[in-house]
């Protein structure tokens, strides 16, 4: 209850500073702000600098703010230049602002950290706004990014704490390999992988999560070829490009203290009926897998404490126990609410000769699982100095420590949402875990999953990540038009997990350690040279060459044990089942490069870049690649007289380029590796069932995927045409763009048959392509001195279709189970998930049993086992949208985002397991009486139970061929048990398709409402106070949790819902203070 | 601004000489750096070895295999999720991979590796070749009476690029492993070896009983084509089994241990869904037989019971210490199952002895079950009772549980009489494993197109 106190101490200080409202020695200066031709400007931004104190003019133009002597004020509109005025000894300023050519243009940082104007730009760069990802309750910044851009698809793969995120730019690149797209920091590539978990075992994070958002100033959103050409063969996935914050523009000295409270609860679960208890054919059974027992209602406790499984005793009829009552249990009392608090704090300054940034943070959060954790520490140092006039030099600095403990989930015998959905209605999983010998309670009398409880107690997963990632940068500004910039930095930390069981849970009875240490060493080097010339009033130019070392290098040491000798002593030799495992990852890169820059009279932008990248994974003869690139972008609007009032701007773009990936490290050749094995029902938390030492011997096998010493690099062919539109002096803009991805030569462990001694062989042999559409929209309708109202919407759809795979091969198996799995699959979307179906006649529908003599029952549909997997359904999204409306009025604002997911289906794994076990909702109408001819007795079964499956009658011959006369189905039948534990779910061997839902949403992703604090006295500057939300509303058709969800976390293979961890909402509240 | 120029230069010169220092630097992008340091690129044979053995005796005899077919000989029964699933004979493509796999890219691959090195020149291994024919030739006996055709002259060829290799007809399999194991029996004594077997940790190194194992193999796969070669394959059973395992001492085991433990006690640790069958128990039951609490645990009442066809009684006897002791060796091929084969092959031939070798065959079963001789039981319940094919076939039965045996011998001579599960999806019990998945997807224009009851060419 720490936290409550945390709370009500913050409540009490904002109170004390909105009470405490003091003003000082400063004056009011008031004036007028007309534009280039004298008419009054209103909603003209007016701030004091190095403050966050701030207003508008009005209506009329005029405006008064309060503001002491030698401080600065900056005018800042849309369309005009900035103006800066020094508060002298009156107490008027009057400003005429002016319209400015390069007002559209915003700087962004694009590739290799060169800057240039958007107004020029011959492709779509996005950028997103540093402030609202800083007051969004999420840890890993990559969250906050979720709907702020239109072409980035973004899935949270649960809401546990330090659960991971995946994140694809304009669809896939490569088939098998990595698909996320690079992150630079501050011009150093850092790794953002991790955060995939396979089927089973735990959540963890991807490694954005070790960026503290509070310190990004600006983030944009590289997305099609023409703009990440320069990074060569980490460009196939579009980049995201981080600028920390600094000092810069600063006047004086700047702290800013952030802090905020935030509640996580559980969003959706899956629903459970309520009315039958534990048991089979409606008889009770004490641990019994099922709830297919009698009506809850007619049964109560028989009071025998020597029933070691229930405090209550048995379950008997009613009449002949205690008297007690049989009750159904809520499982769901299982989730807390979890809390994070953040407290961040920053010191920057400024002057003519330097300027530096220092930030500390700290989040602790709790999850909605009990014990689930994750805590973040950062430090971070920015600062930059003039060695002399020409010569600058800066430095950048950042220490992260994150440290998670996850708890298991998905398909695992100790997975929490498996263990808790499976227990049965009349089992209280709370009513204590473990007997006094140290044995299990569990619903299945010591057998079957583990009680959650038990789990989330003895069963942890413990990570620890410290981080350091820094750079330096010299910048020599040789004369006007020549400079050199030079970026080298690393990003270097360490992981280190330690994985706890208990002896006595149900998969590693004689308990488990894993320890887990691994190195990361990131280095990269930029080399720029660049020169700008105006080779006259209206053509200009910029010419940059450079060079880059990069080079990649993981050395991970694993240590595991099983049949802990003391229990509850986690060490590796307190086992003689101990073994050990190292492996490295080491690649460089070199390359050259150089960018070319034509402008003509603000009108026609040139650009082209070229690259040439050397790679160690290659084969030597394939060693060098070369990347072009070209783009156009045309400012029709400058020409002639087509601005107005009513058309401020247009462009038109379009850019080519081609770019690519390299292989993975040690592909070349072949290995022999430590055998072991798994044969997919035992085994270690690795799967692993056996391996060596054994019967004291070490053993080797080769290794069953075979290497290529004639791999290429993959190359993708990317052009993107669009425009750039705006109105009503760019109130209203709108952006579209066509962009069309060709990956050719991707390359993929091609599978092939293990007849031929090996698994897999790595070729170049697949294809893939991505093209769609974006369309932005941005409008400021309302804007008066008071109110304003901003509304941005993005629109994405894209389709990524799999064109060609290796010879032979026609599908891919990139994650899932035995059925269904995800795949990719020549034709199809990437990412389809395949599964068995109903036997189906050749329009289609299913075909329901009409034959009594066969095995199956008649007016059910039965499982095509026969034709083995087949397309069910793709996770991918037809298309994705999302609105932010911001309002503003006076200091108070309000911003909400709506997310939009059409399309798309998921696998309810979850749900389709729990039809077996009966406790999902739809097992309730089970209830049927039969006459003595074995028929249905209509009379006494309620009506409700009564279903007629959709299809038409059929059944199978005797050579396996279909028979149906094509009459629809109007049999009535009942979902009883037989049903569910038959073909109505995954264990009776029911298909994949009967559990594909659609998981289109639409919510309300985020809500801020925000109060700007004005100055008060001497010390606050300005600051914030805000509330914010997270997923407040979900309207999904997705029958279990948030369908934002993934088993597998950061994964290709989407679109796996078994047993997942459910999503949270959460609500923040936060104070910003400004000194 | 002259200066100024000057130093522009320079340091032009300065980055024009990095750039180009940038292109020949080849230190930087060394091939080297690509060759991986924690795998090798080559291991001796001896260090190949016991991964081979320990996969066979986990997958060919393990969850993939043995749980499978003796849930259809109702030696075991499945009464939860996948296990009550295939009860009911559903088996699909989806599931045999994980068996097909190992055996291809585990054991016979590392095989065809072994045998490749024992045939370097200079360094000739032929005892090293002898043991990895027979491991070859177990492995490929085992996988073709569940699956049939197989690839094999094209397989395991995936380096020379034969990604897709043909199937050769069971026929052809069938003579493949008599020569393998008569090319393996010439090796085995063959004098002039370089490198003496290691690592072996099933022989130890010991070639006589190598020699006998590939004897005793020969005479498992000549009786496998009784129904289509008659009386030859007993005759040809029984040459071979004259040089065959002389007692229990020689029964090719798989060892288990504390940190690799057996594959079915793995199983009921972490998934319990199958009981000992009702058939067999209740066969065990009719007699009192001594081996009951080696093959049962006590059920929930302290009685040996197994759960009846498709009852799902949970409560039924979990498998007993002796095929599930965390401990228990996983059986290859054992004395007792060649003896079965000899008494089977004298009795269907009218030969004399077939009765000895019925009453040695179930004696050694009991001594290597129980660890005691039992003779009193063996006294009244089989020493001079006039020998059947069926008594043979039951007690064959009753002594291959955990093995592949009793799946094969009911295919081929229709022994227990077993009865159709009531929920079947199909008409009878299968004929064989399906194709895996793999096989399907990656090498389609092969793989033969079969149902669960295509039968074997053995079985036709």
């Amino acid at each position: 209850m720490k936290m409550k106190t945390t709370l009500s101490g913050i409540l009490t200080l904002l109170l004390a500073f909105v009470v405490h409202i003091s003003y000082a020695q400063e004056k009011a200066i008031s004036g007028t702000i007309t534009d280039q031709d004298g008419l009054p400007l209103p909603g003209v931004n007016i701030v004091i600098l190095g403050t966050t104190t701030g207003t508008q003019s009005d209506f009329d133009g005029l405006y008064t703010i309060r503001a002491s002597e030698g401080q600065t004020l900056l005018f800042t509109y849309v369309g005009q230049k900035d103006i800066r005025k020094v508060v002298g000894a009156g107490n008027t300023i009057d400003v005429q602002m002016q319209d400015d050519a390069q007002a559209l243009d915003e700087v962004v940082v694009t590739a290799v950290g060169i800057t240039r104007s958007e107004k020029g730009l011959g492709y779509n760069v996005q950028s997103v706004e540093a402030e609202a990802i800083s007051v969004k309750p999420n840890a890993d910044l990559v969250n906050s990014l979720s709907g702020a851009t239109s072409g980035v698809q973004i899935v949270n793969s649960s809401g546990e704490a330090g659960a991971s995120t995946f994140i694809t730019i304009r669809g896939s690149a490569s088939i098998t390999g990595n698909n996320q797209p690079l992150f630079v920091v501050n011009g150093q590539p850092i790794d953002s992988g991790g955060g995939f978990s396979g089927t089973g075992g735990v959540n963890t994070s991807n490694r954005t999560i070790d960026i503290n958002p509070d310190d990004i100033a600006t983030l944009s959103v590289l997305k099609g070829g023409a703009a990440t050409a320069l990074y060569g063969v980490r460009a196939a996935n579009g980049a995201i490009i981080i600028t920390t914050k600094s000092g810069k523009n600063l006047t004086q000295r700047k702290i800013e203290f952030h802090t905020s409270i935030g509640v996580d609860v559980v969003s959706n679960l899956p629903a459970r009926q309520k009315k039958y208890a534990q048991g089979s054919a409606g008889t009770w059974i004490g641990g019994s897998a099922f709830s297919w027992g009698p009506e809850i209602s007619s049964l109560e406790y028989d009071g025998d404490t020597s029933y070691i499984w229930d405090p209550n005793g048995r379950l008997v009829a009613k009449g002949t126990g205690n008297g007690t009552p049989a009750q159904y249990y809520d499982p769901f009392d299982f989730f807390q609410n979890g809390y994070q608090l953040n407290n961040r704090f920053s010191i920057s300054n400024g002057t003519e000769q330097g300027d530096y940034f220092f930030s500390l943070s700290n989040l602790e959060q709790t999850g909605i699982i009990p014990n689930n954790t994750y805590g973040r520490t950062t430090v971070r140092l920015n600062g930059s100095t003039k060695i002399s006039e020409s010569i600058k030099f800066g430095a950048n600095m950042a220490y992260t420590n994150s440290r998670a403990v996850q708890i298991q989930k998905g398909s695992n015998v100790s997975g929490i949402m498996l263990g808790l959905l499976r227990t049965a209605t009349t089992f209280d999983n709370s009513a204590g875990y473990e007997f006094a010998d140290g044995s299990q309670r569990n619903y299945r009398n010591g057998g079957g999953y583990d009680n959650p409880y038990w789990v989330a107690n003895n069963i942890a997963y413990e990570e620890d990540v410290n981080r350091f990632t820094g750079n330096i940068n010299l910048n020599i500004q040789f004369t006007d038009e020549l400079s050199l910039n030079y970026n080298t930095g690393i990003d270097w930390y360490n992981t280190k997990y330690v994985d706890r069981f208990k002896i006595g849970s149900r998969g590693n009875p004689t308990g488990y350690l894993g320890e887990y240490m691994e190195f990361n060493s990131v280095f990269n080097s930029d080399l720029l040279l660049t020169y700008r010339k105006d080779i006259s009033d209206k053509l200009d130019m910029s010419i940059t060459l450079g060079n880059n070392f990069f080079s990649d290098y993981n050395k991970f040491l694993f240590g595991d044990a099983t049949g802990l000798e003391i229990p509850d002593f986690y060490q590796l030799n307190n086992s003689s089942a101990n073994t050990t495992q190292t492996g490295t990852a080491n690649y460089r890169t070199s390359a050259v490069f150089a960018d070319l820059q034509v402008s003509y009279d603000d009108i026609i932008f040139l650009g082209f870049t070229g690259r040439n990248d050397w790679a160690t994974t290659m084969p030597q003869q394939n060693k060098s690649a070369f990347y072009p690139s070209a783009s156009l972008g045309f400012v029709f609007s400058e020409l002639g007289d087509l601005k107005s009032d009513f058309f401020s701007f247009g462009k038109l773009r379009a850019s080519a380029a081609r770019t690519a990936n390299i292989a993975p490290v040690y592909s070349t050749s072949n290995y022999y590796e430590a055998a072991n094995g798994g044969d997919g029902w035992t085994g270690d938390a690795n799967g692993i069932s056996y391996q060596f030492p054994y019967q004291d011997q070490t053993a080797f096998f080769v290794d069953d995927d075979l290497g290529n010493s004639d791999l290429k690099h993959e190359t993708q062919d990317t052009w993107e045409v669009g425009a750039d539109l705006r109105f009503f002096k760019s109130r209203l803009g709108i952006d579209f763009t066509y962009f069309n991805n060709t990956n050719t030569d991707l390359l993929m462990a091609v599978p092939i048959a293990p007849s031929s001694g090996f698994n897999s062989v790595f070729l170049n042999a697949a294809a893939m392509e991505s093209k769609g559409v974006e369309i932005s929209l941005t409008a400021n309708p309302i804007k008066t001195e008071d109110f304003s109202w901003d509304f941005v919407a993005n629109y994405t759809q894209f389709t990524n279709i799999v064109t060609a795979l290796a010879d032979g091969v026609d599908n891919i198996f990139l994650g899932g189970f035995t059925t269904p799995q995800v795949r990719a699959v020549v034709g199809e979307e990437y990412r389809s998930i395949f599964g068995e179906d109903w036997y189906r006649d050749n329009n289609g529908n299913i075909l329901i049993n009409d034959d009594p003599t066969d095995s199956y029952r008649d007016g059910y549909p039965m499982t095509n086992t026969a034709q083995g997997l087949v397309p069910i359904g793709n996770f991918n999204p037809d298309w994705t949208a999302n609105i932010t409306n911001t309002i503003t009025y006076k200091n108070l604002s309000l911003s909400f985002l709506i997310d939009i997911k059409k399309g798309g289906v998921m696998y309810n794994g979850t749900a389709f397991a729990m039809n077996y076990f009966g406790v999902s909702e739809r097992t309730v109408n089970r209830e049927v009486y039969y006459n003595t001819d074995g028929s249905i007795d209509f009379n006494a079964t309620p009506e409700e139970n009564l279903v007629v499956m959709d299809g038409v009658y059929g059944h199978i011959d005797s050579n396996g061929d279909i028979v149906t006369n094509g009459v629809k189905n109007v049999t009535p039948v009942v979902q009883d048990q037989e049903w569910f534990t038959g073909q109505g779910s995954n264990f009776g061997g029911g298909p994949s398709s009967a559990a594909m839902e659609p998981a289109d949403w639409v919510r309300l992703r985020d809500l801020t409402f925000a109060y700007n604090l004005p100055e008060i006295g001497d010390v606050i500057k300005g600051g914030q106070i805000y509330f914010s939300g997270r997923n407040l509303w979900i309207d999904t058709p997705y029958s279990g949790i948030d369908p934002e969800t993934n088993l597998g976390g950061a994964t290709n293979a989407q679109g796996m819902d078994y047993f997942n961890s459910p999503g949270t909402r959460s609500y923040t509240l936060g104070l910003k203070l400004t000194f | 601004m002259k200066k100024n120029k000057i130093t522009t230069y320079k340091s032009l010169i300065l980055l024009l000489s990095v750039l180009v220092f940038t292109i020949s630097c080849e230190k930087w992008n060394d091939s080297d750096i690509n060759i991986d340091p924690d795998k090798p690129s080559d291991v001796s044979m001896s260090l190949i070895l016991p991964g081979i053995q320990q996969s066979m005796g986990y997958n060919l005899v393990g969850n993939n295999s043995v749980r499978t077919n003796n849930i259809w000989m109702q030696i075991f029964e499945g009464v939860d999720r996948q296990s009550f699933t295939e009860g009911r004979y559903q088996l699909t493509a989806a599931d045999t991979g994980n068996l097909w796999n190992p055996i291809y890219t585990e054991m016979m691959m590392n095989c065809t590796l072994i045998i490749e090195k024992a045939n370097e020149e200079g360094i000739e291994s032929p005892n090293f070749e002898g043991v990895a024919q027979v491991l070859m030739a177990t492995s490929l006996g085992i996988g073709t009476d569940l699956f049939g055709d197989m690839p094999f002259t094209e397989a395991f060829k995936g380096g020379e690029n034969v990604l897709s290799p043909t199937y050769d007809g069971q026929e052809s399999i069938y003579t493949m492993i008599n020569t393998l194991l008569d090319d393996a029996i010439v090796n085995l004594n063959n004098s002039s070896n370089t490198i003496s077997v290691s690592g072996d940790v099933i022989y130890d190194g010991d070639l006589d009983l190598w020699t006998k194992a590939a004897y005793s193999l020969k005479a498992r796969h000549a009786i496998q084509l009784s129904a289509l070669n008659g009386n030859s394959a007993y005759t040809a059973a029984l040459e071979a089994l004259e040089n065959g395992f002389t007692s229990n001492d020689d029964d090719m085991l798989v060892p288990w241990e504390d940190a690799n433990r057996n594959p079915i006690y793995q199983f009921m640790e972490e998934r319990t869904d199958i009981r000992m069958g009702a058939y067999l128990i209740d066969l065990l039951l009719a007699t009192d037989d001594p081996r009951l609490p080696f093959y049962a645990e006590e059920d929930a009442d302290g009685n040996y019971s197994g759960s009846a066809l498709r009852s799902q009684d949970a409560g039924a006897s979990y498998p007993g210490p002796n095929l599930a002791a965390f401990d228990a060796p996983t059986k290859l091929m054992t004395y007792s199952e060649l003896k079965f084969i000899e008494a089977e092959a004298k009795f269907v031939l009218g030969q004399t002895g077939a009765q000895e070798a019925y009453e040695e065959a179930v004696a050694a079963s009991m001594l290597r079950i129980t660890g005691d001789a039992n003779t009193a039981w063996l006294d009244a319940n089989i020493n001079g009772d006039p020998v059947t094919l069926e008594k043979i076939m039951t007690q064959k039965y009753i002594d291959g549980a955990a093995t592949n045996q009793p799946y094969a011998d009911y295919r081929r001579t229709g022994f227990p009489g077993l009865t159709l599960a009531s929920d079947a999806v199909i008409s009878e019990i299968p004929l064989r494993f399906p194709y895996p998945q793999a096989e399907l997807d990656y090498n389609t224009q092969n793989v033969p197109s079969v149902t669960l009851l295509t039968k074997l060419w053995w079985d036709q």
